[in-house]
């Protein structure tokens, strides 16, 4: 097997492999700005320097040559080499700022040069605390600046696009963004303009920069001259809790980062699954966050004399026991939801199941044209797999309306039908409509009972995506009932480690009276005296559902959270995914 | 012809007729014989491989300034696979000093074109594009006329000349910036893209324009192939110094009684062409500093310059270079504070911005010269100077960064005295 050596000691390779990416792969570090492992090589940044040489090789007998000590005779380039474009070869030896003077002298004047020109303007910078240029500075810049002349100035606060702002006297020139937009996003928005150490990224003139998938350039920038027109200013990252998650926003189920404070998630972004997304995601799935903290329905909300009035958890449980008791179980609809986890719907079809009811159906929210091929689809729902596998019945839009039109009692899980069309509210005068939502609508709005629910934000739960993957999310906020320091599954933010609760930021109102449908139905259920019907997590959920369903075998959080995902063997089904 | 022997030296780029701009005085006067030659005798020119070894043994060293064996260059081409190949005529002289190319667009372009085409049969090429630099306007209009005029006469296009060889020639030209005259982000600007060099592997012969296999060549280089290949390439070997051999189109400037541009052998000693060829220093003023190849190459102190010749060996060992042999003639009233600076903003001006060192170095080399320039400057600024030059030199994509630090490293060094008298004295001592 070809071997290279770096530092001194020696790693086998195979294939072809970019160098800078071979010694990170190996744990290693060179401190670099322009590379991106999905993107081209310009090596413009000038940062990843390395000494590289090859051994000298007898051109007869083909064997490596030696010196005195036996050791191979090595031919070292003239010049320090840039490793994000090298390729490694057979014999290679490498030495990086560990091991030679040179190397860490050229990288400390590099980011001498770096920050000529760079405001340091820091403390008033989005990218303070996930920079790189301020991490690299101190791990590997100079102690301070010999530049005592005037800095270049160039345009700031320039709104490229209707997300993206861009402050050029922070921009290094790594040339990310556009590459972005001609090798990944293809839309060619972005270019550079003007000469030398004036040089700045922008869109032509009179145009916008707005790319389904500007934000992903924010987070490329190495620096903070990109930054997203509704994050800015709006907090420190040190402050926030980073929460592994799944874009519900549209059926892709881009892997994701969701960003919380005092329980209020300020912003999404994309997390790497080579399998799903890769780096990225698109602007939708970012503005997404806001339907975690805005319009949520906090504690259930009950009919009475026509008017939504605040009810109690109590009530709710009362009121559909009693509903459902009062009618024919065959007069009961429940409409499952493609916007629901896998176990959300699991649990109103065992819930109907039990009781001797239709089992659930539903219905698919496409709209055709939305996808592009890449990140966005059709399917704006992050789970009609899901149902598939359930084996739910899909229906068409009109027959959803027929099922509930000729129900007595329609128990409707975040679906918000009557927005989207499918119903209309005065066919249901005479019928008893309950909504499981995370959020208010038209379709609440005419309910005669609303029950809170978790988002995907606040529960751990599955969702299946449009190639038949399952994934999962993880608790990012807080509920009424639930709290982070007990809560094993919900991330542990810096100040929640090291901050007194004076540091942190808490504000009850915040936290929304709501509770994970399992733990609703499972109140229910004990109301009603029924057994084997008790869940306090979506994990035993997953438990059940893959020893039941083959479908699902092999399913686990465990399994999920290893594998970032597991795609399901679609040949198990007849079912059309 | 030895270099000293130079007085008898009859030009063959730039020679004494009249009008010879002309397509049919340049035919009249031999012209496109030797693009007939390689095209039709093939008693003399078996194949296109032949007379790339004849222009590898004439040794013309690019005149672009690198001095890289042109027809060795040539031989990099890999065969050809039926795909377009291009020759990229490098005509975005854009260096200070500089200004042979545009003696040959104005004066003999067809002793251009007709090198120009020698070499894409040589190497196969079907395309040759000339890249002139947007300032040359008149010339861009000249060189146009004469690519139409050869196009008219058949020298140009499809079967020159009953042959099965066609070929195309377009003129195409930049817009002001001299990183395009840098030879692969020449090739991005003739893709229409942002003047950005490439990085380097993949070489233009593998991988130049638009992807293809494609040569580069300085306009004087090419000039001179089909006098190479009219006479021989031990004809044109044995002219000058015998490591650069061949004629030079010398352009001298500044403070001399008549600059222009002169077509000498190499290896002249550059007293002979200050004080000879160029009628002396101006008004009877002492000479101080030459730079003898363009801005970037270094500048040389008069007491530097005894038995100094214009070849690349003996200006190596004085610690300078060849470069464009574009030279530039400074008496003993230039202020080398003032001409520093100058050069540091030149090369400010013209960083394109890819890589950090030139970008941000070049910017910060003029501004510390413009401080030493205003007399603002400390003593502390000139190791400053110095030290930034070693933080640019050798660590950028093409060779600019080089190019803007050679100059301040050397100026200073050698004109260490005169920059210090200018910078402010010290309140403290110096120990």
């Amino acid at each position: 097997m070809p071997e290279v050596f770096i530092d001194g000691k020696r790693y086998e390779y195979e294939g072809e492999q970019r160098l800078l990416q071979f010694i990170q792969d190996q744990g290693m570090e060179v401190p670099f700005f322009c590379y991106h492992p999905s993107m081209t090589a310009p090596a413009n940044c000038r940062q990843c320097m390395v000494k590289v040489g090859q051994p000298v090789k007898d051109r007869e007998t083909g064997e490596y040559e030696k010196d005195e000590d036996g050791e191979r005779v090595i031919r070292w380039f003239p010049k320090l080499q840039t490793s994000c474009n090298i390729m490694i070869a057979d014999g290679m030896v490498v030495k990086t700022q560990e091991t030679d003077d040179l190397v860490k002298r050229a990288q400390k004047d590099n980011l001498e040069l770096i920050l000529i020109n760079h405001p340091l303007d820091c403390p008033i910078c989005d990218q303070a605390g996930e920079c790189p240029l301020q991490i690299q500075t101190y791990k590997y810049g100079p102690e301070g600046s010999r530049f005592e002349v005037k800095k270049v100035h160039k345009p700031k606060r320039v709104q490229l696009g209707p997300r993206v702002v861009l402050d050029a006297e922070r921009c290094i020139n790594c040339t990310r963004c556009t590459r972005f937009t001609e090798e990944i996003s293809k839309t060619h928005q972005l270019t550079i303009t003007s000469r030398g150490d004036k040089n700045y990224p922008t869109a032509a003139p009179g145009r916008e920069f707005d790319d389904p998938y500007s934000l992903n350039t924010v987070d490329l920038c190495p620096v903070g001259a990109l930054t997203s027109a509704d994050f800015r200013f709006k907090a420190r990252v040190w402050e926030m809790n980073q929460t592994p998650s799944i874009d519900i926003s549209n059926g892709k189920g881009c892997n994701i980062d969701i960003w919380t404070r005092d329980n209020l998630v300020l912003r999404i972004t994309p997390r790497f699954n080579e399998e799903v997304n890769d780096y990225w995601m698109p602007d939708e799935g970012r503005e997404a966050y806001k339907r975690f903290n805005e319009n949520r329905v906090s504690r259930p909300l009950q009919k009475l004399d026509n008017e939504q009035v605040n009810s109690s958890w109590n009530n709710a449980i009362a009121t559909i026991s009693e509903q459902v008791d009062g009618v024919d179980k065959k007069d009961v609809t429940i409409i499952a939801s493609p916007h629901a986890s896998v176990e959300e719907n699991y649990i109103l079809a065992k819930f109907a199941s039990l009781l001797g009811m239709n089992p659930p159906v539903f219905t698919p929210h496409v709209e055709k044209g939305k996808g592009d091929g890449f990140l966005l689809t059709d399917d704006l729902a992050p789970n009609a797999n899901g149902c598939r596998l359930l084996g739910f019945e899909e229906k068409s839009a009109a027959g959803i309306a027929a099922a509930v039109e000729k129900a007595k009692v329609v128990l409707l899980l975040s679906d918000h039908l009557a927005d989207r069309g499918i119903i209309t509210t005065d066919k249901l005068k005479d019928t008893f409509v309950a909504v499981f939502a995370t959020n208010h609508s038209e379709t609440t709005k005419n309910a005669d009972l609303v029950v809170p629910i978790t988002t995907a934000a606040e529960h751990a739960a599955s969702y299946v995506n449009v190639d038949g993957r399952i994934q999962r999310t993880f608790p990012a906020k807080e509920t009424k009932y639930s709290n982070r320091r007990l809560d094993l599954e919900m991330s542990e933010g810096r100040l929640d480690r090291y901050g007194t609760s004076f540091d942190n930021w808490i504000t009850e109102e915040n936290k929304i009276d709501c509770l994970p449908l399992w733990r609703f139905m499972s109140e229910l259920a004990a109301y009603k005296g029924m057994e084997n019907f008790a869940y306090t997590s979506g994990r035993e959920i997953m438990d059940e559902i893959a020893a039941a369903n083959d479908l699902f075998s092999g399913v686990s959080y465990e399994a999920m959270d290893e594998q970032s995902g597991i795609t399901l063997d679609k040949t198990k089904t007849t079912v059309k995914l | 012809m030895s270099s000293a022997d130079w007085k008898n030296y009859e030009p063959v780029l730039i020679p004494n007729v009249k009008d010879i701009h002309k397509i049919d005085v340049y035919i009249k006067n031999g012209g496109y014989s030797a693009l007939k030659s390689v095209l039709t005798d093939k008693k003399k020119w078996a194949d296109s491989k032949s007379v790339v070894d004849e222009v590898k043994a004439a040794n013309i060293r690019g005149r672009g300034g690198a001095g890289f064996n042109a027809g060795l260059k040539w031989s990099f081409m890999p065969p050809a696979d039926g795909g377009p190949r291009y020759l990229a005529c490098n005509g975005d002289e854009s260096e200070p000093g500089t200004f042979k190319d545009r003696k040959i667009f104005e004066y003999n372009p067809h002793v251009f074109i007709e090198g120009a085409l020698i070499a894409a049969y040589a190497m196969q090429i079907t395309t040759i594009y000339v890249y002139i630099r947007g300032e040359y306007l008149a010339y861009i209009k000249m060189m146009e006329k004469a690519i139409q005029d050869a196009y008219d006469k058949g020298m140009i296009g499809k079967n020159i000349f009953g042959s099965d060889y066609s070929v195309d020639f377009h003129v195409t030209y930049g817009a002001g910036a001299y990183i395009c005259g840098e030879e692969t982000s020449m090739l991005e600007s003739l893709e229409g893209k942002r003047g950005y060099p490439r990085v380097k592997p993949p070489f233009p012969a593998q991988k130049g324009l638009w992807g293809r296999p494609t040569t580069i060549n300085n306009i004087e280089t090419l000039a001179h192939v089909p006098s190479v290949i009219n006479r021989g390439a031990g004809w044109f070997s044995s002219i000058g110094a015998e490591n650069h051999p061949g004629p030079i189109l010398y352009g001298i400037s500044g403070h001399v009684n008549r600059p222009g541009v002169y077509e000498l052998p190499s290896g002249i000693p550059i007293l002979d062409l200050i004080h000879d060829v160029a009628g002396g220093m101006k008004n009877g003023k002492k000479l101080k500093a030459v730079i003898p190849g363009g801005s970037s190459t270094p500048v040389l102190r008069a007491d530097q310059l005894e038995g100094i010749t214009m070849d690349s060996e003996s200006l190596r060992t004085a610690g300078t270079m060849l470069g464009t042999a574009g030279m530039v003639v400074m008496d003993e009233d230039t202020d080398m504070v003032d001409m520093l600076w100058r050069i540091t903003h030149f090369y400010h001006h013209e960083s394109c911005g890819q890589c950090t060192p030139c970008r941000e170095g070049t910017g910060w080399l003029e501004k510390i010269m413009l401080k030493i320039k205003n007399g603002n400057g400390e003593v502390k600024d000139l190791d400053l100077l110095l030290d930034i030059t070693t933080q640019m030199e050798g660590r950028t994509i093409c060779a600019l960064a080089d190019a803007a630090a050679w100059p301040v490293r050397h100026t200073i060094t050698r004109f260490r005295d005169e920059f210090e008298a200018r910078c402010k004295k010290s309140a403290h001592a110096v120990v």
